[in-house]
């Protein structure tokens, strides 16, 4: 736990709201947001027949034969067709970032340590090195992303400022916690950032473009399109 | 009689006001829809490659699925179907000259994106804005 001096009042206020309340209300704010925008969007849909777009359901002499729609044959095939084949770096950043974006701050030791504190449990934590480590590589992957978004003339084409701070609000806690870690400028101001641009990420997530997060396995899993990876069984109301 | 009908169509749509309700109206009965659409869409770009039309003009932004919704029925829900004929003009162009609706555009987040172009061609074509096709002095 940081000491204060007594000429940080302020500082300290803002502390103790960050590591105190606002917590919960992040913590609050984000679930609610994310149950709500998930079960609207169920609500927004309804089920019906399961219907495989491109597929012939009944027999005859074709009912054998698989479409060419990239979805079948090897799977070496089906990669080089894929997303994952045509655009492998972005591919293979975003996957980076998003596994990252999950697991650093989960198998944190600084965070096992705070949650075991306050409820007598938490989940293994990684070695700090490797933490580190995997922290510069979400920030480069960060960096990766800012830049395809500043110099690619399509990305430019589709930019606005909310792109730009989603991405700001991925990336700064991190930077913020790698700061602190190593106790890099003033460590009771950077540690009070980086709680409450990790709060700030959390409450933004419902509600900007980060919902994603979500919309994405519902939209892809769930509702019926050509491309849905599930049984794309709801369709729009 | 198709023909003429079509030159009357396209000669009336310039004189009459659009029927900014009517534009609201439909909207409204995919609002759902197309908010999660927009909200969904995190502006990579990625769908751009799968557009042909973007392929074949020098991969010019302004033909990615993305952009073509965005400015189409995005642009028509973000001005909650307040337009005037000569947005509207402008968004026939997009949605009947750039995109053929051939369906074949893939976005990673799953998005309808001809689904959301075909709405904005059935909203122009309620405001009576059509590409025209006649030519004068032809049949």
């Amino acid at each position: 736990m940081a000491q204060f001096g007594s000429a940080d009042s302020a500082l300290r206020m803002l502390y103790n709201l960050a590591q105190g309340p606002l917590v919960w209300v992040a913590f609050i704010l984000f679930v609610a947001g994310s149950v709500y925008q998930v079960t609207r969007l169920l609500a927004l849909t309804r089920k019906t027949e399961a219907h495989r777009w491109g597929r012939t359901p009944d027999a005859g002499p074709l009912s054998g034969t698989r479409p060419a729609d990239g979805l079948s044959g090897r799977w070496t095939a089906r990669l080089r067709l894929s997303i994952a084949g045509t655009q492998p770096l972005t591919i293979g950043v975003t996957v980076i970032f998003h596994t990252l974006l999950f697991l650093v701050p989960l198998f944190l030791l600084a965070h096992n340590i705070l949650v075991d504190e306050a409820w007598g449990f938490s989940l293994f934590a990684v070695r700090e090195k490797l933490s580190d480590y995997l922290t510069w590589l979400f920030l480069a992957c960060a960096l990766f992303f800012l830049l395809r978004r500043m110099l690619l003339a399509r990305v430019r084409a589709l930019s606005s400022f909310q792109d730009y701070y989603i991405l700001f609000l991925a990336a700064a806690p991190f930077a913020s916690g790698f700061l602190a870690y190593h106790q890099i400028f003033d460590y009771r101001m950077v540690i009070t950032l980086h709680m409450l641009l990790g709060e700030l990420m959390l409450v933004s997530i419902p509600f900007t473009r980060i919902a994603h997060m979500f919309l994405f396995f519902v939209l892809r899993f769930l509702v019926a399109h050509e491309y849905s990876l599930g049984s794309g069984r709801r369709v729009w109301r | 009689m198709l023909d003429r009908a079509l030159t009357e169509v396209a000669a009336s749509g310039k004189t009459t006001a659009v029927d900014t309700a009517e534009i609201k109206h439909m909207l409204d009965r995919h609002k759902a829809k197309i908010k999660i659409s927009l909200r969904a869409c995190v502006h990579c770009s990625l769908c751009a490659e799968s557009c042909f039309l973007y392929t074949s003009h020098h991969r010019d932004p302004r033909y990615m699925p993305a952009y073509k919704f965005i400015h189409s029925t995005g642009l028509l829900y973000k001005k909650k179907g307040k337009v005037d004929r000569a947005c509207l003009e402008k968004i026939r162009d997009i949605v009947w000259q750039d995109c053929v609706l051939c369906t074949r555009c893939y976005c990673i987040c799953g998005i309808d994106i001809p689904g959301l172009i075909s709405l904005a061609r059935s909203i122009c074509r309620s405001q009576g804005v059509y590409p025209d096709f006649t030519v004068s002095g032809e049949r």
